[in-house]
């Protein structure tokens, strides 16, 4: 998308200013009082999601960086949270942030060693610190209440519940918090790639050996985007301690860490808007399933397709491919509304966006060019 | 600290382990060099397999042991055989990233498949199991029964025979080739499409062996056979850098030893499933050294 945007800030970038902020004001404001609890739980998962998916999609879509182990980085930062929201009483937001420095350390330390190999061996190398991951946290399990290192209490009676912050106790308010927390997450990354550290990783992108050759610090580039969306996971990590309130290592089985890559390459790496479809494919699509009693399951097949066939033709995702189907649907339907109609002075005289080189002859011509 | 007589049996057990973990491994590696496809569905395709041998032994027709192990062993190639040839040539040229990524694809259909038609929520426990477990024989104090002979001697076998294949045989020579430059090979006359449908049948094969016999060691559970099983048998082709199936092999057997002579020791037994991430870590790290910058072949 800021590819889209770079070469024509004119009207369109407005518009598109526009319905963002309108689309944020809807999501605070109109949408709590419409859903039911259930819903407010699952936008709540799915704002914090969105962080998720934010931080995969940086290092996906703009440094090559393809991690296997987001969701192990995820309950670094919810394990940190709780933790910390257990044993000390500092306000929810330093909690976050300090949450999110810890992931952005611990993220950063364990994957430096990684960082000198690159492509499939580092995707793999990612894959095998999950799994450590996993099996540590099977193992020290998230604190809830207990004293110690761990803060972890082995009965299973008067578990005290993660607390919240003392603004945001109700479902929707915190909902609105989580919602907010995210957009900042997101102003944050986009400040990133409009400046400097955003050029770099897109020269990364196209070709390191090149990147290098322009005098571009690659090591420190990546490192940067891998601390990044290691901090932006972390405090995801800590909302969604706030949101579950209880935290169970079997809630975060290693498969979610591959369909958490699947979502994001589903809903398009190369534009912030795919992060959040894909937050929508990962906890909007199988609460709805289960609301309508489908199994999960299919969900899962679906994602495996959808990595195929995104994969195989359609490489910049959902987000960047389903408009453009439905301008390529919006003109077939448009041109056969005209076509018995259709002069060329009546379809150059129409303006039509879609149409703006003139004469009815282009209109072929456009759909065929996309 | 546990005495030496503690150990014993995991010995046994470790390197029956070694050996599904060596074949899985060798399978990866061979269909890695041939056509550049890392497939991680390995696991899933062969817990697929072994959840249909189950099904097919329960038939109240009494359906013949060796004729459920062949259809998931023949399930374990079909499905690896229209994987390459459909997407294979998709995605041929888009890097082995992308298409390690894809079987990814295919390893959550798998895996989304088996848990919509064996649900775990039934209450029933599942389990496969051969005629050769209840026999065999002991070496001082430690009973080895035949599955577990015929695991470890499957993998030696496997490794021997794939090595004496593509040293020997013409198709072996072909498939060596591809690995060395796609290009060239094709331009030699040699059938490149065939060869990789070749590669991946193989690959296949070995998938639902591995499948069906860790179904029998370990259990038959869905994320243990979709993920350990190719976590650990990848470890050790990462140790043999994708390239060798005797570091491959003697990794596997490693990576099994420790993971269950760990078992014993009660301090750390916790952390028995890291073995494969932490060998593998260690022996990336070790190997990458002094290559940050530099583009080898299998890579670019």
């Amino acid at each position: 998308m800021a590819r889209a945007t770079g070469p024509a800030p004119g009207r369109s970038s407005i518009i598109r200013a526009a319905v963002i902020v309108i689309g944020v004001l809807l999501a605070i404001f109109a949408l709590p009082p419409l859903m039911n609890g259930y819903y407010t739980d699952t936008m709540t998962q799915v704002a914090i999601y969105s962080i998720v998916t934010l931080g995969l999609g940086l290092l996906v879509g703009r440094v090559g960086l393809y991690s296997l182990g987001q969701v192990a980085v995820l309950t670094i930062g919810a394990w940190a949270g709780a933790r910390l929201l257990f044993a000390t009483s500092q306000p929810y937001l330093l909690v976050l942030l300090e949450a999110g420095l810890a992931t952005m350390v611990i993220g950063t330390l364990i994957t430096l060693p990684a960082l000198r190999l690159r492509g499939l061996y580092l995707a793999l190398i990612t894959l095998m610190l999950a799994g450590a991951v996993t099996v540590v946290l099977a193992t020290i399990n998230f604190p809830n209440g207990g004293g110690g290192f761990s803060g972890y209490n082995g009965s299973f009676l008067h578990i005290p519940q993660i607390r919240r912050p003392s603004l945001a106790g109700t479902d929707p308010a915190y909902y609105r918090y989580c919602v907010i927390i995210a957009i900042v997450m997101f102003l944050v990354v986009f400040a990133h790639l409009r400046s400097r550290p955003g050029r770099a990783w897109a020269a990364i992108r196209q070709s390191e050996p090149a990147a290098l050759a322009a005098g571009i610090n690659t090591t420190f580039y990546k490192l940067w985007a891998l601390a990044l969306a290691s901090f932006v996971t972390g405090v995801a990590g800590a909302l969604l301690a706030g949101a579950d309130r209880e935290l169970f290592s079997i809630d975060f089985p290693i498969q979610n860490s591959i369909e958490l890559l699947a979502v994001v390459l589903m809903g398009g790496v190369f534009s912030l808007w795919g992060a959040v479809v894909a937050a929508f494919l990962l906890e909007f699509l199988p609460a709805l399933l289960q609301d309508w009693g489908v199994p999960n399951d299919w969900l899962i097949i679906i994602f495996g397709v959808g990595v195929l066939q995104v994969l195989v033709t359609a490489p910049r995702g959902l987000a960047d491919q389903f408009p453009k189907d439905m301008r390529r649907l919006g003109r077939l339907i448009w041109r056969l509304g005209h076509r018995p109609a259709a002069t060329p002075a009546v379809a150059g005289a129409s303006g039509e966006p879609g149409n703006p080189a003139g004469p009815a002859p282009s209109t072929t011509e456009a759909a065929r060019r996309d | 600290m546990p005495s030496w007589s503690d150990f014993q049996p995991f010995i046994v057990s470790g390197l029956a382990l070694g050996g599904v973990y060596a074949l899985s491994g060798v399978g990866l590696v061979v269909l890695y060099r041939a056509t550049g496809v890392l497939y991680l569905a390995f696991g899933a395709v062969g817990a697929m397999g072994a959840y249909i041998a189950w099904q097919v032994q329960q038939q109240p027709g009494g359906w013949p042991g060796w004729l459920s192990w062949i259809i998931c062993i023949a399930f374990g190639g079909l499905v690896a055989l229209g994987y390459g040839v459909i997407f294979g040539p998709a995605l041929a040229g888009r890097g082995p990233l992308i298409q390690a990524v894809a079987t990814l694809g295919l390893t959550l259909v798998l895996f989304g498949a088996i848990d919509l038609l064996w649900p775990t929520s039934a209450g029933q426990s599942r389990s496969l199991t051969f005629p050769t477990d209840g026999s065999g024989f002991t070496v001082g104090q430690v009973q080895v029964n035949w599955t577990q002979v015929i695991a470890l001697g499957l993998g030696v076998v496997i490794t021997i025979g794939t090595g004496a294949f593509l040293r020997f045989s013409k198709l072996g020579t072909a498939m060596r080739a591809m690995a060395n430059d796609r290009e060239i090979t094709g331009t030699l006359g040699v059938p490149v499409r065939r060869v990789e449908a070749a590669a991946w049948f193989g690959c296949g094969i070995l998938s639902g062996l591995a499948g069906l016999i860790l179904a029998d060691l370990s259990a038959l559970d869905d994320t243990t056979l979709v993920f350990t099983v190719v976590i650990s048998s990848l470890a050790a082709a990462l140790i043999g850098r994708l390239r060798s199936i005797a570091v491959t092999f003697v990794a596997a057997l490693v990576i099994g030893l420790v993971h269950d002579l760990i078992t014993p020791i009660t301090q750390i037994v916790n952390y028995q499933d890291m073995t494969p991430f932490v060998l593998a870590a260690i022996a990336l790290l070790v190997v990458s050294r002094g290559q940050v910058t530099s583009r080898s072949r299998e890579e670019g």
